[in-house]
């Protein structure tokens, strides 16, 4: 198989954060889904692609190509949004094109003026008079305006209006469809991740806590809920979140079949997982043993 | 390289208008006033020598395009390669105006023919390096905050130095001692025969300080996380 993106032991070390060793690819020609709660790390992963923070430890390469010996022609074939808009305030649009072009050989002027009329860009107006989602939908005229295999966007979405939300997914669907072009997104919407990720990883306070495929996630994770009595003791194992609320305990685990074999006929009820739980469940997770002694 | 020229001049396109116009008015006073040829180059060079590396390699840090441009297909030495060639060449534009301000201005009382030497020029390429080396991996290492509190720490120290030096009197006491090698190290440098020898060891030394200048900030970009 061949990977746009192959992530492995990925390290970064800052004050106060770590992002241990994370490791994952992205078959070319899908989407992936960059998934944690808040601190958890996308961000950091997202930048140590791109060479904008220094990693300590690991290995990225990009269309099998080692991003940092090979940094030039790799970024040459990746365009990216950050989640803040790095651009000069004082340039306007064609500005703005004007400085980034020349670095691309493969870069389309039409396709960037078509995007900009398209994404309804005010041509007149300085950067820093834009709105934070026109500032994200300048950033991805031009990361859509050269020709790039790999697509690096974190936290797209957010700040724009569900209309152009909804066609900017629809827009990354239509990207993949040369079976060339990958796209990686963070997002906090997992709404997003459940229209058009073909695959999702998921981080939480610098460690991975999967990367799969939509369906295997689907297929493994699930929502437990039943009588305390399930969640305590030897099953408390099979738990990666419990939470207890007045009418009963909700658990999520990531052992669909071994909770579905070992509590048959006992009662408990198993959920399909959405993502929006999926990532509550993990954004409180707790030792499941702590909160099983204070029952 | 051009690449990266360009986009150093479309992003400092503005700031360099705005420096160029207080500059003009403070060079229109400085050639209306001084009449030495040292004391003219040692201003200008100074002058020039902290505007300007101040402004080019600052503005990434006020405008935050660092990410951008490192996001960019070019290498990080390719970037600190082309601020420093750019500010370098804002540098060369900035003397070469003073001077023309110094040559055409009716009220210049600057003696043009005692400044325009090849010892003199190189003087004043060698103290513009020197801040120049000092500000540029500053700058990289602390951004612009960072060369603000250098500065500002700098000013202080010389105000402490001028009480101490009033404080404690005498002719001999360290401040004194100190100012007076600096002063004497200008006058040296400024004085000095031009033989072939001095004027080779000064082109040697802004060569070497300049390239320290780059290996410095290429080993601190290179560990930079933006």
């Amino acid at each position: 198989m061949e990977y746009a993106l192959e992530v492995d032991s990925l390290r970064k070390e800052y004050p106060g954060f770590t992002l241990r060793d994370v490791s994952f690819a992205l078959p070319r020609g899908y989407i992936m889904g960059l998934i944690g709660p808040n601190g958890a790390g996308k961000t950091t992963v997202i930048k140590l692609i791109l060479n904008i923070v220094r990693r300590s430890g690991g290995t990225v390469r990009v269309f099998g190509l080692d991003a940092l010996d090979r940094e030039e022609e790799v970024k040459s074939r990746t365009g990216f949004v950050l989640d803040e808009t790095p651009f000069y305030g004082y340039l306007k649009s064609p500005g703005v094109a004007s400085v980034i072009a020349p670095f691309y050989t493969k870069w389309d002027r039409g396709r960037f003026e078509q995007l900009c009329r398209e994404f309804e860009l005010p041509w007149t107006k300085r950067v820093n008079a834009l709105s934070r989602g026109m500032k994200m939908k300048l950033a991805l005229a031009v990361a859509l305006s050269h020709g790039a295999e790999l697509i690096l966007l974190d936290e797209p979405t957010s700040g724009l209006d569900p209309v152009f939300r909804r066609e900017l997914l629809e827009r990354l669907s239509g990207l993949i469809h040369d079976g060339r072009t990958s796209v990686v997104f963070s997002t906090h919407i997992t709404s997003d991740l459940e229209r058009v990720a073909d695959y999702i990883t998921c981080l939480k306070d610098g460690d991975l806590v999967f990367s799969a495929t939509r369906d295997e996630i689907l297929d493994h994770w699930a929502l437990v809920k039943g009588g305390p009595e399930l969640f305590v003791g030897e099953y408390g194992k099979l738990y990666k979140s419990v939470s207890r609320g007045p009418y009963g305990v909700t658990a999520l685990t990531a052992e669909r079949e071994e909770v579905q074999r070992r509590l048959a006929g006992r009662g408990a009820v198993i959920e399909r997982i959405r993502f929006d739980d999926l990532i509550f469940f993990l954004g409180r997770e707790g030792p499941p043993k702590k909160e099983a002694a204070r029952e | 390289m051009l690449k990266l020229l360009r986009l150093e001049y479309l992003f400092n396109l503005r700031q360099l208008l705005i420096m160029w116009a207080i500059l003009s008015v403070y060079f229109c006073y400085v050639v209306a006033r001084l009449n030495s040829p040292g004391v003219f180059i040692v201003t200008t060079s100074l002058m020039v020598g902290l505007a300007i590396p101040f402004a080019v390699v600052g503005r990434e840090d006020k405008f935050k395009t660092a990410a951008l441009v490192c996001s960019l297909p070019v290498r990080r030495s390719t970037v600190v390669l082309g601020k420093f060639a750019a500010t370098w060449a804002v540098i060369i534009l900035g003397l070469g105006y003073t001077l023309l301000l110094a040559a055409l201005l009716p009220f210049s009382k600057v003696p043009l023919a005692g400044v325009l030497s090849a010892r003199n020029l190189l003087v004043s390429l060698f103290l513009v390096s020197v801040l120049f080396a000092v500000i540029l991996p500053f700058t990289i290492r602390f951004g612009l905050t960072g060369i603000i509190i250098l500065l500002v720490s700098l000013q202080l120290l010389g105000i402490l130095a001028l009480i101490l030096a009033r404080i404690f009197g005498g002719a001999r006491n360290l401040v004194r001692i100190f100012f007076g090698a600096v002063e004497g190290g200008l006058r040296s440098l400024l004085h000095h025969q031009a033989t072939p020898g001095y004027v080779l060891s000064l082109a040697a030394a802004i060569i070497a300080v300049n390239l320290l200048a780059i290996l410095v900030s290429w080993a601190l970009y290179a560990r930079r996380d933006l």
